[in-house]
């Protein structure tokens, strides 16, 4: 290791433990150090509305989903179209339990922590169950099989009554250490849940791509023959990667039904699926700063959109319906535009800032 | 090479094997006994049936009949991950190796077995996780070491030039730490210069390492100066066997290196 770890121009190490920490030098880990306190702080100092709060919260629900969608269809290439099936799956787990048992139930109310973990091992067994195809078909085939999960469930939660129908059912609110959290807190309350959640389930993930368990998803991807002569089951890895994809949609899903109090199936749909995609691929595929970068980037876009086609609409004449079409064809272009001529995404330039940065001035 | 022919010992056993893709019987009736400690060669003209041989070894094809055994275990429907795991390894005729990725996870990949921590201690990346990655990071170190692939440890592999990458197929299948080498062509494409760096590599695999080898070559002059044996397949059964200077002379694999050539 060279002695100024501040600075280090190229990777100097003396033992392969070193070499194998997350953070090389110490500008990375003061820069994650700061961006982390900067997270937990700036709630305290910046008075937000709750519209605002909700949005950044919706953010952070959908970096732990796309964390999932990400490992696997970036990292094992396993492309699934049926991702808000999983986080539904999730979702309704809690809805479900709180129709079943009462809206507040302690199980629900007190025992939240609980309720999110067991809603990402249902949202794993689904998960691995819906990837048993995997064993067999590949690439377009599979793709087929997850979006025919996406349907059937929509059908399921539509059709049974136990699921209200796909009607809002309610969540009761939760408690902490003083008390129920109330109306007032209820957004910042679940910010830090999120917050604290996203960023255990990132250092998981950072943990398990740098042992076995994350290398053979990428060693099925990019050839499952040689994976096999390594000793892997290639079919069971795929399973695997469904299980894990499911386990951190379903977790997702159970935030998301207790910050908006209740589960509708109108936040799982196909729609919903294609907007993770899109975050994945916008953020960059087998990246994990990218699983950081696509929501943020989407949710910002989403925004954007919304503003440019109230813009539009008062400009156009009504009935030509501009307006509204301009959100689905501002995605689609952005998706196109990203696959053509940036597929490894927003990180990709994060990354060139990096090496950038590592250089300069000449550094030696 | 082979000095003492006394006491030897059958480490794989492929007996009367028939494999069949449809109307074509690419394996007639092949019966080999590989002895331990030796390096076997496989020579046979294009089509003979070589590459299904190893295929059917590693697991990757099943004999439609006959059978195969790795000392007392019976391999004949055993998938590659198995055969893999009981000390069989391989390097492909077509290279096989994770492109996308740096020379080091090629390697660190074919460790997978051995690394046998825990999921929950993986997500935690503490105590035995780490220990052991950096465990098996030193046997990593120590092929790229034996193979002198240190210039490239850090290079993507798809990026690196066709004989370095034959070379890192070689190392990836060592990294495994097998007690049998199955090598298909790994000199193929490579020029002079590699192909002496290949055949010390070879040698010394036996020598040093104690593993036996398997090889498919068409570089006769290498095969004729390295092999303890040699198998000699065509169209699909075996028409000659024994030790380089017997295989010379055999009449029946000069024809039919004549009648290919
Ligand atoms: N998967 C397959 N399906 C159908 N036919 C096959 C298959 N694999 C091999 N064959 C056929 O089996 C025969 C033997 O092929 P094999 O690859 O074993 O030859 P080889 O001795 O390795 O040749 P080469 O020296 O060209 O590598 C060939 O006629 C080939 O076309
Ligand atoms: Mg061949």
């Amino acid at each position: 290791m060279s002695a100024n770890r501040w600075f280090a121009t190229g990777n100097f190490y003396t033992t392969y433990r070193e070499e194998q920490r997350i953070f090389v030098t110490h500008l990375d880990r003061l820069f994650f150090s700061l961006l982390l306190i900067g997270l937990f702080a700036w709630p305290l100092l910046v008075p937000t509305s709750n519209r605002n709060m909700l949005v950044i919260n919706n953010i952070l629900i959908a970096v732990v989903a796309v964390y999932g969608l990400n490992l696997v269809t970036g990292f094992a290439g396993l492309i699934s179209i049926g991702h808000a099936a999983f986080v539904g799956i999730g979702a309704y787990t809690l809805a479900g339990t709180a129709g079943a048992i009462g809206e507040s139930h302690v199980l629900i109310t007190h025992a939240w922590p609980l309720m999110i973990l067991a809603s990402g091992c249902m949202g794993a067994a689904f998960g691995a169950f819906v990837g048993l195809p995997a064993m067999r078909l590949k690439h377009l085939y599979l793709a087929i099989a997850t979006l025919s999960f996406q349907m059937i469930f929509s059908w399921t939660i539509n059709f049974m009554t136990f699921f209200n129908q796909g009607q809002m059912i309610p969540v009761g609110r939760v408690f902490w250490i003083n008390g129920p959290v109330g109306r007032n807190e209820h957004y910042l309350f679940w910010y830090y849940v999120i917050l604290v959640t996203a960023v255990a389930c990132g250092l998981g993930v950072r943990n398990l791509l740098r042992t076995r368990y994350g290398r053979c998803l990428v060693a099925v991807r990019d050839n499952d023959r040689a994976a096999d002569a390594m000793g892997m089951h290639p079919g069971l890895t795929k399973v695997y990667a469904f299980a894990l994809a499911g386990f951190f949609a379903g977790i997702a899903g159970a935030l998301h039904t207790y910050m908006f109090r209740g589960a509708g199936f109108e936040s799982f749909t196909l729609h919903h699926s294609i907007i993770y995609l899109a975050m994945a691929i916008v953020g960059g595929l087998g990246t994990l700063p990218g699983s950081l970068l696509g929501p943020v980037a989407i949710q910002i876009l989403e925004l954007q959109m919304e503003h440019l086609s109230e813009w539009a609409g008062a400009l156009l004449p009504a009935n030509m319906n501009l307006a509204t079409a301009m959100r689905p064809l501002g995605f689609g272009l952005v998706i196109v535009l990203f696959l053509m001529f940036e597929p490894r995404g927003i990180a990709n330039w994060w990354r060139i800032c990096r090496t950038y940065l590592k250089l300069w001035p000449f550094r030696y | 090479m082979d000095m003492t022919s006394a006491a030897t010992r059958p480490v794989l056993k492929v007996v009367d094997a028939t494999l069949d893709f449809g109307g074509l019987r690419a394996l007639n009736n092949v019966s080999i006994t590989i002895e331990a400690g030796l390096i076997t060669s496989v020579i046979g003209p294009n089509g003979a049936g070589k590459t299904s041989l190893l295929n059917c070894v590693s697991g990757f094809y099943h004999p439609t009949r006959g059978d195969i055994f790795f000392g007392e275990r019976r391999l004949t429907s055993s998938s590659p991950h198995q055969v893999s795991s009981l000390g069989i390894a391989r390097a492909f005729q077509n290279i096989e190796l994770f492109r996308g990725m740096t020379v080091l996870d090629n390697l660190m990949l074919a460790r997978h077995r051995n690394l046998t921590y825990s999921f929950l201690q993986a997500v935690v990346y503490f105590g035995k996780a780490s220990r052991l990655e950096a465990e098996n990071r030193a046997v990593v170190e120590d092929v790229i070491d034996f193979m002198e692939l240190e210039p490239y440890r850090k290079q993507t592999v798809g990026s690196m030039s066709y004989g370095i990458q034959k070379r890192v197929e070689v190392a990836r299948a060592l990294t495994l730490g097998p007690q049998l080498l199955l090598l298909d062509e790994p000199m193929a494409g490579m020029n002079i210069e590699e192909k002496e760096d290949m055949v010390r590599f070879i040698l010394d695999i036996q020598k040093e390492r104690d593993i036996t080898v398997v090889l498919v070559e068409h570089d006769l002059g290498v095969v004729m100066d390295i092999s303890d044996r040699i198998y000699v397949l065509d169209f699909g059964q075996v028409i000659g066997f024994g030790r380089p200077e017997e295989v010379a002379a055999n009449p029946q694999v000069i024809d039919a290196y004549i009648g290919e050539g």
